[in-house]
């Protein structure tokens, strides 16, 4: 449900011009009232969002976030205690950050209103859709701006092909990861979880040559699966598996005859609370056609929990965990 | 009882705009290209298969011939075409049919089988199953809600006093609001991650979910309800002129149109439970071939169902292949396709309005 | 073969609409159904068809019509209405040979039978030159043969008319009445509800006078037919003149 964001109007870029050319302490006129830390160095941060241009003026203490990719960000980049709240988790939040995330208030498990979220008085609402800013979600982000409400969007999710990358791959991620860390004011820390990251990535197993696979996240009579250039793909590339899909979309729809005529070696299972692995192995094994599919009369399956399908820092705890999945089936090349 | 003397220039009887002579010629050819439709539909499709693969593959199965493709394409002919074909046949036949009935019980062209509420309540019954994941078949889910609707239709419309046709449809209307109002709660209410698309493509009307249960489902139901109905329709006929002229012309009113209504019903049910809410078949195709074939009952059911069943063929075909290998559902097509039939028929029957 | 109407009583949404009608129309005549608005008459008619349920008796050719069997009393009477309109297309063949119905059982095709009768149906009442025309392209007067022609195709012996004239020109309502007189003296029962006195009065040797419910008088048409009679039922002050031409009763009007 991510409808089209409207870009802005380009007004801002000239008062962002304006403002830049002023000294830092003039421009001290902040919307809300924390002044508890000192301007620090690199602020103001514009950054172009998905279309719409926002500026910190300050590092953001006040954090509302939506989606669990934003929550686990923050909570990796060691911002635990800037949450004010979350909202919309699509799932658990992981090992080295559940203790933390425990204490974290949960604002609402959809998408939360306008006004839930103008409660916590927040300076920014970090969104992991572009639709969870919108009139009847968090709020329009023009609106939230007049409030002296920043917004943020994880770039991964971009509605507007312009703001999408051309295919995402993990130095995309990592850059964004940057400028994550650029706009809360905490690059040193970004870049210790990037180089934490890479490290792990680096030591990734690969499946052995030619290993196709199918990315299949929901839909029992139409799956929707990964295409080529989203977060499946970079997750793919990362263990080395073909996905068997050739569309140039970050996900989409197929029919089984052509799933079946490609025959995967391997099928990665999202696990969604409303529509779990389980679910989707019992109706290939028991659907006469797909049961005929050489990865299911092989049981080759690599589960894969929905949050981490989505492009952000569990992306590659998650290559890594199918990673260790492949291995067990005997799939992976012996480094 | 002898005739008397005719003159011998005794004007041709016209049936419709087509003579008796055309109809006894089209019936059989409707007939074979129904049974071409679905023997070249089958041969169709994003696998690279030939069309004599395709056949060889569904002779061994008829114990005709021998086949020599793996179990996977095997399975591709046998579980995922022909099933889904048959089924679209079925299902094409039974919404036209069901939708002509409906048009002449409210004598009104422009009423579709789902007047009664029946897809609203389907679609409420599919999407709590496909969003809560309460372990209920889905098609008995969606047939279930259909016939809640239904009967919430016709005591609501009971309520109003005695049904009349005009008190049908706004009972119709109303249910169908509020099904679908609760529908959109639960869907709203639910939603995650990508789950809706699964719910668009049911709420669309979808195919892709054809198996040999769903060609049981529609062909047994065609089968047992819909060829009754259309042999009985022919008494639809003498509704033309109103409820007065049919009871004055020997026919039981109240009952006739309980037993139609009932048996649309029945036959909307199953195949939206199976399919889910294909839109425009039932309303469009009967007034498409009223237009050939004219009013009278006797003929209009039966064409409608052949002309339905080939017409369904074909655009679910479309809606597998065209965009390969996505798919769409095709109730998209159906819309796409029923659209300008549609306004094409109303600007034929300007003059009449 | 004649009508006798024994004591019809019906009630409709709670009002007593006729009350204790009573009286008889004979066979071979056209017998005039005449009253103000809101008499009964088309309730009577729609009694008499079947589609009305009432109490009481009605009688004819030693059957009682009320208990027969719809399909049967369908091959006796038929029913014309009012100008009904048809929302589907259909051609005046098509639609004559709806009065086929009730000799058709569900299941059969059409039969030679059923042919002869709508070509027969169709020259009666005058429209078989425009067999093949839409309903929709047709005139008030040629709908009216048409109807005409489709109750005749149900081959009855006892015809009844709810105001076929209300609509018609008066070339055609003149038309109209006399191959209602022309099918009476086939031997048809035929009782007509009438708004127009005058025709009633010209036309219809047996008249039946309602009013509120009730049978006000009834019998033959002259005798029955009196200013006094006229003026107590239609509250209106009238003159009864003999038709210069005719010899009928004429029934003039004054300011």
């Amino acid at each position: 449900m991510n409808p089209i964001r409207t870009a802005r109007p380009r007004l801002l870029a000239a008062l962002t011009v304006a403002t830049l050319a002023l000294p830092l302490a003039a421009c001290g006129a902040e919307a809300d009232d924390d002044t508890t830390t000192e301007t620090a160095a690199g602020y103001p941060v514009t950054v172009d969002n998905c279309g719409t241009e926002v500026t910190f003026t300050a590092p953001p203490e006040r954090v509302v976030t939506i989606k669990s990719t934003s929550t686990e960000l923050m909570l990796a980049l060691g911002l635990a205690d800037r949450i004010v709240g979350t909202a919309f988790a699509d799932g658990p939040v992981p090992e080295p950050w559940a203790e933390e995330a425990a204490d974290l208030e949960v604002i609402s498990d959809q998408a939360p209103s306008h006004e839930v979220v103008l409660e916590h008085e927040p300076d920014l609402v970090f969104a992991g859709w572009e639709s969870n800013l919108a009139a009847d979600t968090a709020g329009e982000r023009d609106t939230l701006a007049k409030l002296g409400v920043n917004s943020y969007v994880s770039p991964a999710a971009c509605m507007e092909p312009e703001y999408q990358p051309e295919k995402m791959t993990f130095p995309v991620l990592f850059d964004q990861f940057r400028e994550a860390g650029r706009i809360l004011g905490v690059p040193d820390a970004a870049e210790e979880l990037i180089a934490e990251q890479e490290a792990a990535l680096a030591e990734v197993g690969k499946a052995a040559d030619g290993t196709t696979a199918l990315w299949w996240s929901s839909g029992e009579d139409t799956p929707f699966v990964g295409g080529t250039i989203g977060a499946p793909q970079m997750v793919l590339d990362a263990v080395g598996l073909d996905n068997v899909v050739t569309e140039d979309a970050t996900w989409t729809s197929l029919g089984w005859e052509a799933i079946l005529d490609a025959d995967p070696d391997v099928l990665v299972l999202v696990d969604a609370t409303w529509n779990s692995a389980e679910d989707k192995i019992e109706s290939l094994e028991s659907n006469p056609a797909t049961r005929e599919l050489s990865a299911v009369k092989a049981e080759r399956y690599l589960v894969i929990p929905f949050p981490a399908g989505e492009a952000g820092v569990r992306s590659v705890s998650a290559a890594a965990d199918l990673a260790d999945q492949l291995d067990d089936l005997g799939l992976l090349q012996r480094q | 009882m002898t005739a008397p003397t005719l003159t011998t220039a005794r004007p041709r009887p016209a049936a419709g705009r087509v003579g008796t002579a055309t109809l006894v010629v089209a019936t059989p050819l409707l007939f074979a290209a129904l049974a071409a439709s679905v023997v070249v539909a089958v041969t169709i499709g994003p696998a690279d298969l030939t069309a004599g693969e395709v056949w060889r593959a569904i002779g061994s199965h008829l114990g005709l011939a021998t086949s020599d493709l793996t179990a996977i394409r095997d399975g591709i002919v046998w579980e995922l075409r022909l099933p889904r074909v048959l089924t679209a046949a079925a299902v094409g036949a039974g919404l036209a049919v069901s939708g002509a009935v409906m048009q002449a019980l409210t004598r009104n062209p422009l009423a579709d089988p789902y007047l009664l509420g029946l897809s609203s309540g389907a679609s409420l019954g599919a999407v709590l199953v496909l969003l809560t994941g309460l372990s209920v078949s889905l098609t008995g889910a969606a047939f279930t809600g259909a016939m809640i609707a239904m009967v919430g239709t016709l005591l609501l419309a009971r309520s109003l006093g005695v049904i009349t046709p005009s008190r049908t449809v706004l009972a119709g209307l109303a249910i169908s609001s509020f099904f679908g109002a609760l529908t959109s709660l639960v869907v709203f209410w639910n939603t995650q991650g990508d789950s809706y698309r699964q719910i668009l493509n049911w709420l669309l009307g979808s195919l892709a979910g054809a198996d040999w249960g769903t060609v049981q489902v529609a062909c047994l139901t065609l089968l047992l309800v819909g060829l009754p109905v259309i042999l009985f329709g022919r008494v639809l006929d003498a509704f033309a002129f109103g409820d007065t002229a049919a009871a004055a012309l020997g026919v039981n009113v109240s009952r006739t149109r309980w037993l139609l209504l009932g048996g649309t019903a029945l036959l909307t049910g199953a195949m939206v439970s199976v399919s889910g809410s294909i839109g425009f078949v039932g309303l469009v195709l009967p007034n498409a071939v009223r237009l050939v074939v004219g009013s009278r009952h006797r003929l209009l059911l039966p064409y409608s169902a052949l002309v339905g069943a080939i017409f369904m063929i074909w655009v679910d075909t479309g809606a597998r292949t065209l965009f390969e290998p996505r798919e769409l559902p095709v109730g998209i097509i159906t819309v796409l396709v029923g659209a300008p039939v549609f306004v094409a028929v109303l600007l034929k029957n300007r003059e009449r309005a | 073969m004649t009508l006798q109407v024994h004591a019809i009583t019906a009630d409709v949404g709670g009002s007593r609409i006729l009350d204790e009608v009573t009286f008889a129309a004979p066979a071979g005549r056209v017998t005039a159904l005449v009253g103000p608005n809101g008499a009964g008459k088309s309730t009577l008619l729609r009694v008499l068809a079947g589609t009305q349920k009432a109490q009481g008796e009605v009688h004819f050719g030693g059957v009682d019509l009320l208990a027969l069997p719809r399909r049967e009393r369908a091959r006796t009477l038929a029913l014309v209405e009012q100008d009904v309109r048809s929302e589907f297309a259909l051609t005046v063949r098509q639609a004559v040979e709806l009065g086929r119905t009730p000799h058709q059982s569900t299941w059969s095709w059409g039969a030679e039978r059923d042919d002869t009768a709508v070509d027969a149906a169709m020259e009666r009442a005058g429209a078989a030159e425009f067999a093949a025309r839409q309903l929709g392209t047709l005139s008030g007067g040629e709908r009216q043969r048409v109807q005409l022609a489709r109750a005749l195709a149900q081959e009855p012996r006892l015809l009844l008319l709810d105001e076929p004239t209300n609509h018609l020109d008066v070339r055609a309502q003149l038309h109209t009445l006399t191959l209602l007189r022309e099918l009476a003296a086939t031997g048809l029962t035929v009782v007509a509800a009438l708004h127009d006195l005058n025709l009633a009065a010209e036309f219809c040797d047996h008249v039946v006078v309602l009013a509120r419910g009730r049978i006000e008088a009834c019998g033959e048409t002259t005798a029955t037919l009196s200013a006094e009679l006229i003026g107590s039922t239609y509250g209106v002050a009238a003159d009864v003149l003999t038709h210069p031409r005719s010899g009928r009763p004429l029934i003039a009007f004054s300011r």
